[in-house]
């Protein structure tokens, strides 16, 4: 499997995780789900809201969008684009730093961890990783 | 490199060129397809888990404890709540349900509703706000507090900090209470034994989480939603109406 369809398979993976906060924060989904950690302490928490919304929903708008340039850039006429690559590092690369921010909140601010918010960071590491791998692959030259 | 055609082909920076789908695509689409379907599947079983327990006939009749009164003691249907401070589906039928419970049910005389202060453990900063709460009562404006400490829910829960008592003073303020009488009586936890009583009446109806409302005699678990509130008020409206317990009346604002 090519770096930008593990980074596709990743984000929409990513995206049912955010979704699934975002239908609590919506009070779609009566209780979270928790077998480690203190999920609901962290979801209501102050830092569970950025910009006006939901942490979770920015988290789902992120995933969409890393997972519609993961998709295009997998497709015929997106392959050859090498700005995918340098758009898919910097996206993931934000969200790794953005997600290393909420870690420390949850270990040293509100004491409590999420097990779903600590998924999604390493899914994030994980789509970063792989899309630095797919950016080295396509710098120099032909691919293949 | 592709293959044998593109061998004497010099690379060339910036250059990539069109290949041919690559096998692994159909595995590729495969695989998002089935994380697709089973991310949905998940969801919706997630989704459509009943929030509420079944619905279950309890004893109100020796209401022990008083709660806290809105509306005519005597109207035809009896409601109680059992609530946590914290807890965010308190908060979200605080919100969401409640100022139409008020204004359509309560002011229109058909429903007497008890708040009881179900405070639940492992939410540390719950007790204090019932203590807050009931502080307020003794100034006639507990349903104030109240609607404070449930709009304001994420300012001063467990995770955002571990001294509530600052924000419940602000509260106080805004509400118009004698600051100095609320925060005598908050400092001193004054009225422990009435929030233990509401808390043991919980106990007594076996409130196992929050919210959960006695509505006539059905007990109904669950931020439910207006129309489905007033189908258990219509419900218990038909049957003949329990014994109210006795006790002081506060009057909520809208």
């Amino acid at each position: 499997m090519r770096p930008r369809q593990v980074i596709a398979v990743l984000a929409l993976t990513g995206a049912f995780v955010a979704l699934y906060l975002t239908l609590y924060k919506m009070g779609v989904i009566g209780e979270l789900s928790c077998s480690v950690g203190e999920c609901e302490t962290v979801n209501t928490s102050r830092w569970a809201t950025f910009l006006g919304g939901p942490v979770a929903a920015w988290g789902l708008a992120t995933y969409v969008m890393i997972l519609t340039l993961a998709a295009f850039g997998v497709s015929e006429r997106g392959e050859g684009s090498r700005k995918i690559s340098w758009a898919l590092v910097a996206i993931t690369g934000w969200s790794v730093l953005f997600s290393a921010w909420l870690t420390y909140l949850e270990l040293f601010v509100i004491h409590a961890i999420c097990i779903w918010c600590v998924t999604s960071a390493c899914i994030m590491l994980g789509m970063f990783v792989t899309s630095l791998v797919d950016l080295r692959g396509r710098i120099g030259g032909i691919e293949e | 490199m592709a293959g044998g055609r593109d061998a004497g082909k010099r690379k060339r920076p910036g250059v990539v060129k069109k290949k041919k789908p690559a096998k692994s695509s159909r595995g590729f689409y495969l695989l998002l397809a089935i994380i697709f379907i089973g991310g949905g599947v998940w969801l919706a079983t997630l989704a459509s888990r009943p929030k509420a327990a079944p619905v279950q006939e309890v004893d109100v009749t020796a209401a022990a404890a008083e709660g806290y009164l809105a509306g005519n003691p005597s109207a035809p249907v009896q409601v109680l709540e059992f609530a946590d401070y914290e807890c965010p589906a308190c908060g979200q039928f605080s919100l969401v349900t409640e100022p139409d419970v008020r204004r359509r049910l309560i002011q229109a005389g058909l429903v007497s509703y008890r708040f009881y202060d179900f405070p639940l453990p492992q939410h540390k900063n719950s007790l204090q706000a019932s203590i807050a709460a009931a502080c307020a009562d003794d100034q006639k404006k507990f349903w104030e507090m109240h609607d404070a400490l449930f709009f304001n829910q994420p300012e001063w829960s467990t995770g955002a900090t571990t001294n509530p008592g600052k924000f419940f003073q602000d509260y106080a303020k805004q509400i118009g209470l004698n600051v100095d009488d609320w925060k005598k009586c908050f400092e001193a936890q004054q009225h422990l034994t009435r929030i233990y009583g509401n808390r043991k009446e919980g106990d007594r109806v076996g409130v196992s989480q929050t919210p959960t409302f006695v509505i006539g005699r059905k007990k109904v678990v669950g931020a439910i939603g207006y129309d489905e509130f007033k189908m258990y008020v219509d419900s218990a409206a038909a049957l003949p109406p329990a014994p109210a317990p006795a006790g002081p009346k506060s009057t909520p604002k809208q």
